[in-house]
């Protein structure tokens, strides 16, 4: 399994490195006004992941759409912990597969980001966890429960969608 | 610089791959938490370890990628970018802890996942990175 998932990494990175992805890079086109390139990737990315996942429910009945972020569900946590890691990301520019696509690529000053997440971690698991711990309401869901629709519609509505932008809208934007 | 077609279809196969470790080992790409075995923290079944080896794997794919296009080149930061790297990466481990699955995960399998609480981290990350920018936009003007 060990080896597998890191056989996976590896064509993860090779492709993460060729297609230049990064979103703290692509916020910063975004808030500059040239954000096409990220919006292009991202619906990229939405539409391929995203029907591969609700259609992987047909092959496997314990996969499909399953929430992320087990331990506190959603709620204000998100924003907040958003907002840090957005403001993190913006400082070094870097997120997570930038900064681990940058130190591929040999850039020393992400190693140096990598080894500060510890006392960023350290300071919510050993610090604030316990006092979290006793306000959370932990509510795990996906948008078609919230909908109260079937996956594959909310899923194929916007990828459909994603899918119109990218190819009448964006070609013209250009 | 990369070409658009290219970058496009290597995303794609960023996808793609995700989509099939999926299918084939029933665990997603994720991003931050991976980094919790650094503190001890390996998560119900090991899985944030195995995500911590998929992350050092993502490391070497990408020298392999960065080496076999000439953009491989070592670069050692200067003492004045510290700060900033440290502050920002301090900030990015709180955020990654605070509410998992806050972070790239968000926009690369939590939103396609149509997870709400990646709906949310995406927002948050959007108003994090707009506040950061502000200053720093400010700063040098």
């Amino acid at each position: 399994m060990a080896l597998t998932g890191f056989l996976f990494g590896i064509g993860f990175g090779y492709f993460v490195q060729r297609g230049g992805l990064c979103f703290a890079h692509g916020l910063g086109e975004l808030f500059i006004g040239k954000g096409r390139r990220i919006i292009r990737l991202f619906l990229v990315i939405f539409i391929i992941t995203g029907i591969g996942f609700v259609l992987s429910s047909f092959l496997n009945p314990a996969l499909g759409l399953k929430p992320v972020g087990e331990i506190r569900g959603y709620g204000f946590y998100n924003v907040l912990s958003g907002m840090l890691f957005g403001a993190g990301i913006l400082l070094n520019g870097g997120c997570i597969l930038g900064t681990l696509r940058q130190i591929g690529e040999g850039h020393l000053l992400f190693v140096v980001v990598l080894a500060a997440f510890i006392p960023g971690m350290a300071i919510v698991v050993f610090g604030l966890d316990p006092w979290l711990a006793s306000g959370y309401h932990v509510q795990k869901i996906v948008l078609p429960q919230l909908l109260n629709a079937p996956a594959t519609a909310v899923t194929g509505l916007l990828a459909l969608g994603a899918f119109f932008w990218l190819w009448k809208v964006w070609p013209r934007r250009r | 610089m990369k070409t658009a077609h290219l970058s496009t279809l290597m995303v794609a196969g960023f996808a793609a791959l995700n989509v099939i470790m999926y299918l084939g080992v029933q665990r997603f790409w994720i991003g931050g938490s991976s980094f919790l075995p650094l503190i001890g923290k390996m998560g119900p079944g090991n899985k944030f370890l195995l995500a911590f080896i998929v992350n050092l794997g993502v490391i070497v794919g990408a020298f392999i990628g960065a080496s076999t296009s000439g953009e491989f080149h070592l670069r050692t930061p200067c003492v004045s970018q510290l700060p900033r790297a440290i502050l920002g990466g301090i900030l990015i481990g709180m955020g990654i802890t605070l509410a998992p699955g806050t972070c790239t995960t968000a926009f690369v399998t939590g939103m396609p996942m149509l997870s709400v609480s990646s709906c949310l981290s995406a927002a948050g990350i959007f108003i994090g990175a707009f506040i950061v920018f502000q200053i720093m936009t400010h700063k040098r003007a």
